[in-house]
């Protein structure tokens, strides 16, 4: 039996009933090839509200009441760190893929009990292949100007400053970079402000599609389009985003990931197949989360058949051992802190219309396609 | 800068339009019949989500479907108040109406949860993206009509308050409800109704929010603190009051804004402890007789 | 006759002291009958709440003045036992040695808060508060030391999971108890006499401003160490948690549940609510049906149970026991029944009537000429 604790309802429902999806279709997967070690694996999944001490609640009882024998983490690095903590007393491994921000890592409870492992990628480099691209591009090619808007929050802002650093050592001039506040009254001001500054390349430290939805169409409101504009999270949440933006508007807008649903990966191919025939809609409406949660179902299913049990101690050593291990998102090899070193990161672009979600970089890895550059005008 | 500045003052007259739509229908409640409806912030929400369904189900257009949504509104705002708060007695009373619009919220946005789902959404339109040129500034459609929209709902509260028998009975059983049934005037009636125009006015600030934001149910806990503060500001009870007050703090919010985006907010709450501290009833609140 | 009236007080008193030594034994044995960490849990929680909600109580309860402001002290004193923790680089069991410290800190925030703040009548207080818990919520986000966004850890006590519960189980209840005693202290009558009718009581001599403002600094002392111990206990603080506007809102419906202005009724507001909102997301893990009944439960105890459930069995035991004698009612439960708008019926107090003459309220005069505020 496997237990997790998901945002169903709160502030992180759209995020938390997709990873509920994912671990739901692992689990059926698993079941329908025959179990682990023989036995049906079964999902006990506990709503928290969003709320940490519903989540760090719902952890002891799935841990001392139902006496789960492994453990998949919440939604959120918010949400992560409780868990942990409670993961680690009760001696449980917690494998998830939403938690990567630096705070997770570096936890108390993780740097005593080395007990988090995050599948996904570590959000600190996912704007570095961006950085690489424009590096690679002629100087005259390379926007003058870029800004730099962040969200309060530790999944948004670490990439976007790292991005910003690089840049600007590339003679990219900073003409905004500020952080502003999780909430909606904040973007329409900060938006206006990067609109009237007209800066070529807009990188917004967004955590979901609200805010750049608002970005979006403040800069339509200015008659401001800038000539790149990537954003660290929304535009990867498929239908989602381009049902809140329009599918016209999503053309040329860029994300970083692990993943997309076009990814050349079997087993990613069969998962996107199974979630559309069960839940409907297309393969680019398949939101990245989904990918994820599938990702932390099986590398806990390889380390149960490596460690042939259930025993979270076995489980915790064996995926600190260095073995690399397969996912739909990709290999995956934990360092020291519990982070995915093997992650690669991707960037990703709507083309055709908003109906296409199609990796572009890194321009030479497998199966990107042409970046469209300069981003289209606006289509209203 | 200078520039900046501009775009900041008419940024913040144009979203404190809206916010003045949202907030009229608190400061009615709150200043008039003594209720902190925590619920408003849902109930624009709600607003927000029957535009929507207007919208896709059937096509229908954003101002238009006002027509509709904002009897619906004061329908179901009658309801509440007939409902529940009605019965609300005793020297706690002003504390149970949190409780119970508090409780109220919830539900709304349970139920609103199980129609909609957490994914946002947001009502579109033509004029939502257009803006029009004027002075070197883009002013987007759905803001300029939101500010007109917002004036003239304004003036027929005011109308409304200070020109018919109804509203002579609203002001006078906020200034004494006793001496006011003592004269012949339903007291009971009079509260639902002012509940339920408080309520009905929501529908189109929660249509201007919709078009103007990506909305889930969970938006309306954002909203509530912000309302209540331009309602203490502006004056309970005062219409006019909670129009200035919301457009003040937008603008000054605004401006905060260029230099720092963190502490913009942080000034709007600030500025409110402020003039409370100086001018305890806010720009247009009455000065009260006695002690609470 | 005086004799038989004494035996029976005293005989009362004696019944009242042995209930009271039992449900010590019974609380302090708790952990051990229930020792599973899932229900200490629970406990933990509920008593992390009944502390915040008597020292809520202790101001706002009786002095008629809302505050949605005790997260303000919460989360100071989460703060200030993570940011000293981090500073001093202290881990292991001396972290419990900073919780004076989030007690310190709670006081010395609530001293010019409580100056500005009291100053104002009820609805524009209760506005205040809440303008005052972003102030700081969004002051958690915006300054560096407080982590922003990320917040703070806790460092790590690697204790096993019964013990951890336990020990936060005895140090939790200690804090109630401690709120509890501290509760029962003198402020009781003056408070009460300015909820009643403060510019008479200032008129009778009752030092308004101080003694609001002494309830207001204990019950913030109280809340702030809470927060010390709720840090610890989850490991964590960030600004939307340890500034959560629902916290405010959720102890006013716990103390309003149990009866405002009474001692047990706090005890009684969270030990159902708290408990029963994690209960019932577990058990209604699925779709927003929990909220839709959280939402129903919270109208269902407003409407039916308004003075709340100390005061409402009080009463009812007390017609058991007077039943079939002529009783008078109190004038004060004949009052007529309000529209809503502003009905001004006094509520009768079950801790004794207030000695203080109570006029009338038939002419609704109170501060309502005015209109506003």
């Amino acid at each position: 039996m496997i237990g997790a604790s998901l945002s169903l309802t709160g502030d992180f429902s759209a995020d938390g009933q997709a990873f509920d999806r994912g671990y739901k279709l692992w689990a059926s997967d698993v079941n329908a090839a025959g179990g682990l070690l023989g036995r049906q694996v079964q999902l006990k999944i506990l709503n928290d509200n969003s709320s940490p001490t519903q989540a760090q609640t719902n952890y002891q009882t799935l841990f001392a009441a139902d006496k789960v024998d492994l453990a998949f983490g919440p939604f959120s690095s918010l949400l992560t760190t409780p868990s942990a903590s409670v993961a680690a007393r009760y001696g449980y491994a917690l494998v998830e893929g939403a938690g990567g921000a630096p705070t997770v890592f570096e936890s108390p409870a993780n740097m005593s009990a080395h007990n988090v492992f995050d599948v996904s990628l570590p959000i600190e480099d996912e704007l570095i292949p961006f950085v690489n691209w424009v590096a690679s591009l002629p100087p005259n090619e390379r926007p003058k100007t870029a800004a730099y808007p962040m969200a309060d929050d530790p999944f948004a802002d670490p990439p976007v400053q790292l991005a910003q650093q690089r840049l600007q050592a590339l003679g990219v001039k900073t003409v905004y970079s500020k952080i502003f506040p999780a909430e909606n009254a904040s973007y329409k001001p900060a938006a206006d402000q990067v609109a009237a500054t007209g800066a070529q390349a807009v990188l917004l430290g967004s955590t979901d599609v609200p805010t750049v939805a608002a970005f979006m169409q403040a800069f339509e409101q200015q008659h401001y389009n800038p000539k790149m504009f990537i954003c660290a999270a929304g535009p990867d949440q498929g239908a989602s985003f381009t049902s809140a933006v329009g599918a016209g508007n999503a053309t040329g807008m860029m994300v970083p990931n692990g993943w997309y649903p076009g990814y050349p990966n079997p087993e990613s191919q069969k998962m996107v197949n199974e979630y559309v025939a069960k839940y409907g809609g297309s393969p680019s409406d398949v939101n990245a989360d989904v990918a994820e949660a599938y990702s932390v179902g099986q590398v806990m299913a390889q380390a149960v058949n490596g460690t042939k049990g259930t025993d979270n101690a076995k489980i915790i050593t064996y995926l600190h051992s260095g073995v690399t291990l397969t996912t739909v998102q990709g290999p995956v090899r934990f360092d020291n802190f519990g982070k995915n070193s093997s992650a690669a990161a991707f960037t990703f672009q709507w083309q055709q219309n908003g109906t296409e979600f199609k990796q572009v970089l890194p321009v030479s890895a497998a199966g990107s396609v042409t970046i469209i550059n300069p981003k289209p005008n606006w289509t209203s | 800068m200078a520039r900046q500045i501009y775009q900041a003052i008419v940024d913040g007259i144009l979203v404190g339009g809206v916010y003045a739509l949202m907030a009229v229908g608190l400061t009615l409640i709150f200043g008039v019949l003594d209720i902190i409806n925590i619920a408003q912030g849902v109930l624009v929400i709600l607003g927000a989500y029957l535009s929507y369904s207007l919208e896709t189900r059937l096509g229908v257009d954003l101002f238009l479907g006002l027509l509709i949504t904002i009897p619906a509104m004061f329908v179901i705002g009658v309801f509440i108040q007939w409902a529940f708060i009605r019965r609300l007695r005793g020297r706690e009373r002003t504390s149970m109406t949190l409780l119970v619009t508090y409780a109220v919220a919830l539900i709304i946005e349970g139920i609103l949860y199980e129609i909609y789902g957490p994914n946002p959404k947001q009502l579109t339109a033509s004029y939502v993206q257009s803006s029009v040129h004027v002075f070197g500034f883009y002013l987007s459609y759905i803001y300029l009509y939101g500010f007109v929209l917002a004036v003239v709902l304004v003036v027929a509260i005011y109308l409304l308050l200070y020109r018919t028998r109804l509203g002579r009975s609203v002001r006078a059983t906020m200034q004494d409800e006793t001496a006011a049934r003592l004269i012949g005037i339903e007291v009971n009636r009079v509260a639902a109704l002012t509940f339920g125009v408080g309520v009905a006015v929501t529908a189109a600030g929660g249509m201007l929010f919709g078009a103007t934001n990506a909305f889930n149910p969970n938006s309306g806990y954002d909203l509530i603190s912000r309302l209540l503060a331009i309602v203490i500001l502006g004056g309970l009870g005062s219409i006019g009051g909670a129009l200035a007050a919301s457009v003040f703090m937008l603008t000054l919010e605004s401006l905060v804004d260029i230099w720092s985006p963190e502490w913009a907010i942080v000034v709007f709450y600030a500025v409110l402890v402020l003039v409370l501290v100086i001018r305890p009833t806010g720009f247009f609140g009455r000065q009260p007789v006695r002690a609470q | 006759m005086t004799g038989r009236m004494m035996s029976a007080v005293s005989r009362q008193r004696a019944a009242a002291g042995l209930a009271l030594v039992l449900l010590a034994v019974a609380v302090i044995v708790f952990p051990v009958v229930f020792s599973s960490p899932v229900i200490t849990n629970y406990a933990i929680y509920a008593l992390i709440f009944i502390a915040v909600v008597t020292a809520w109580n202790m101001f706002s309860g009786f002095s008629g003045y809302i505050s949605l402001g005790q997260a303000v002290f919460f989360g100071s004193g989460a703060y200030a036992v993570g940011i000293a923790a981090r500073a001093w680089h202290i881990t292991g069991v001396g972290v419990f040695a900073l919780l004076p410290l989030a007690a310190a800190v709670g006081a010395v925030i609530a001293v010019p808060f409580g100056l500005v703040a009291l100053r104002v009548r009820r609805h524009t207080f209760i506005v205040i508060t809440i303008a005052v818990f972003f102030i700081f919520q969004l002051m958690a986000y915006n300054f560096a030391f407080t982590g922003g966004s990320v917040g703070v850890a806790a460092p790590f006590l690697p204790w096993s999971p019964t013990t951890f519960n336990d020990r936060f189980y005895y140090l939790t209840l200690g804090c109630a108890v401690v709120a509890v005693l501290v509760r029962r202290a003198r402020f009781g009558l003056r408070l009460r006499a300015i909820r009643d009718d403060e510019d008479r009581a200032r008129g009778l001599g009752v030092r308004t401003m101080r003694v609001k403002l002494a309830a207001f600094v204990l019950s913030a002392t109280i809340t702030g160490l809470v927060g010390g111990v709720w840090f610890l206990y989850l490991t964590q603080v960030q600004p939307p948690s340890g500034f959560d506007p629902l916290f405010d809102l959720s102890l006013v419906l716990m103390a309003f549940l149990g009866g405002l202005g009474t001692i047990s009724g706090p005890i009684i507001g969270a030990l159902i609510i708290e408990p029963g909102q994690l209960y019932l997301t577990i058990k209604y893990t699925n779709g927003y049906l929990s909220e839709i009944l959280l939402g129903a439960l919270f109208l269902a105890i407003v409407i039916f149970v308004p003075r709340g459930i100390v005061p409402t069995t009080g009463e009812w035991l007390r017609r058991l026991r007077t039943r079939g004698r002529p009783a008078v009612p109190p004038a004060s439960q004949r009052a007529p029944a309000a529209t809503g708008l502003r009905s001004e019926e006094p509520a009768t107090s079950d801790e004794g009537r207030s000695r203080l003459k109570r006029r009338p309220e038939a002419s609704g005069k109170k501060g309502r000429a005015g209109g506003t505020i």
